[in-house]
């Protein structure tokens, strides 16, 4: 089968800075003791064609680092990433939304900056509103929503626009524990599943251990930066389960 | 071939990014777009006023004159302002999705492009008052796509500036302030003296003052004037572009 994804020996450092960080502030402070912080060490793995990837962690543990640096929102210090095909990049929590445009206008600009164009998007505008249940609020500004209903349309819109384009390697962050009822997660579940049967490449970052167990081929435990333990998931889940009742 | 398809895409996304902040910055105002003319008019009338009392200016369709310089002026100022803090703005969208970044520049730029044109008819108004033909504003368009060339260099390249170090819009602002003292705005230049030699310098002036000939007096600048104002236009785009890009990569980590 063909390979996906090649991850190999990323570092990534975050700067931490000081309060005081005006350019005069720095120009005056004559100590230059800059604080890092290693939120990867030399990761390394692959991922082939239709497998699906657990990644498992500690909050902090740089399970989101790790997806934003293959989705190409952060650039990693030094290591190399190997793509065969488009990465898309999907949290459960940020979200571009503006919230005085209304709900339909906010579809559009969604859209826009996926990359589609305008007929592009009319086609699948109906589709996103059946998904989101939120027919009656279209033309409503969106800062009148709610948190579940900004999270359904936030969802409805992204996934479905993903499966509008050429998707390869999907990279969800926390996306099936942030909102939404049970209904509203098995919709979003089975939006997964059709793009996953068109061959592409699932990450899914979560603390919902069992999902992973259920759903992925593979797992990988991070912690503070460096993989634990990869493989199969219920291993590696159990694993981890063991780690952190070690640590209460 | 897919450096082409790239570039549609970008404008495409500029331009409704554009039209979204554009309708956005009009939203729950009452007054809506006349905010827009609000300041050039204000600073319009009070010139106008001043001049007036101090008596005797040389310069014929002087209101016009003014006019010209403080909407063109304007949208300088107003677009690189607003692009100095671009990436910051949107910074929860940098976040979250792989974003065309030079997208958000751009639409900062197009945004101004829009309220431009609001000014350009309010300008029109007062030609036909002034007995003069609004057909020479065709002669604008090809002026102002190169105008928009170079606000968009100084826009990218500030853009860069803003994302990394806090203080630049602080900064932007005095300068556009001294600046706009310095671009002959409201006065005339005289051959010789500093702020004429100041101005050599100045694309700005450049901008104004072919506009000016082309509305006002009706004669079309040489080219030796328009030509290498045109070449700084694509070269400001360039340098800037190509800042934005050696850098881009880095944002979503300041924010």
């Amino acid at each position: 089968m063909e390979k996906r994804i090649i991850v190999k020996n990323i570092r990534k450092k975050f700067k931490l800075c000081k309060k005081d960080s005006s350019f005069l502030g720095r120009l005056l402070s004559f100590s230059d003791s800059e604080d890092f912080l290693e939120a990867l060490k030399n990761i390394s793995f692959e991922a082939k064609e239709k497998e699906n990837i657990g990644i498992i962690g500690s909050n902090g543990s740089g399970k989101s680092t790790l997806l934003k640096i293959i989705g190409g929102i952060y650039e990693p210090d030094c290591g190399e990433i190997i793509l065969n095909g488009e990465a898309i990049y999907l949290s459960g929590f940020n979200n571009g939304l503006k919230s005085k445009l209304t709900m339909k206008e906010n579809i559009f600009l969604i859209g826009s900056i996926f990359g589609l164009s305008k007929r592009k998007i009319k086609k699948v505008f109906k589709r996103i509103i059946d998904f989101s249940g939120l027919e009656r609020f279209l033309d409503v500004k969106i800062n009148k929503f709610s948190t579940g209903m900004l999270t359904r349309l936030n969802f409805a819109t992204r996934i479905n626009f993903l499966k509008n384009k050429e998707c390869d390697i999907l990279l969800l962050d926390e996306v099936f524990s942030s909102g939404g009822d049970k209904n509203f997660k098995e919709k979003v579940k089975k939006e997964v599943d059709v793009i996953m049967k068109k061959g592409a490449t699932i990450l899914i970052a979560s603390h919902d251990l069992r999902l992973i167990k259920d759903y992925c081929d593979k797992a990988i435990w991070i912690e503070k930066g460096e993989i634990k333990k990869i493989g199969n998931p219920k291993e590696v889940v159990a694993a981890y389960e063991q780690y952190s009742s070690n640590i209460l | 071939m897919k450096n082409k398809k790239n570039l549609t895409k970008t404008i495409e996304l500029g331009y409704n990014l554009a039209k979204a902040n554009f309708k956005l910055r009009n939203e729950g105002s009452y007054l809506g777009i006349i905010w827009y003319l609000l300041e050039p008019l204000s600073l319009f009338i009070i010139i106008i006023l001043i001049k007036g009392n101090i008596g005797g200016n040389p310069i014929p369709n002087y209101p016009l004159y003014l006019l010209l310089g403080l909407i063109m002026f304007n949208f300088f100022k107003n677009s690189t302002t607003l692009a100095t803090n671009s990436i910051r703005n949107n910074g929860n969208l940098i976040k979250s999705i792989k974003i065309n970044k030079e997208a958000l520049v751009l639409s900062t730029v197009i945004q101004f492009v829009f309220s431009h044109f609001f000014e350009l008819i309010i300008l029109a108004i007062f030609m036909v008052y002034s007995d003069l033909s609004p057909t020479s504003l065709i002669f604008y368009i090809p002026i102002l796509f190169f105008y928009f060339l170079f606000v968009l260099g100084i826009s990218f390249i500030l853009a860069t500036l803003g994302a990394f170090i806090n203080d630049t819009s602080n900064v932007w602002g005095v300068f556009t302030k001294i600046l706009w003292f310095a671009t002959p705005i409201f006065y005339v230049l005289h051959k010789g003296t500093k702020i004429y030699i100041l101005n050599l310098f100045n694309p700005i002036t450049y901008f104004i003052e072919i506009t000016r000939q082309i509305f006002l007096f009706n004669s079309l600048p040489p080219l030796s004037k328009i030509v290498p104002l045109f070449i700084i236009s694509v070269l400001t785009l360039l340098i800037g572009l190509k800042i934005f890009q050696k850098y881009e990569n880095k944002f979503a980590e300041e924010m």
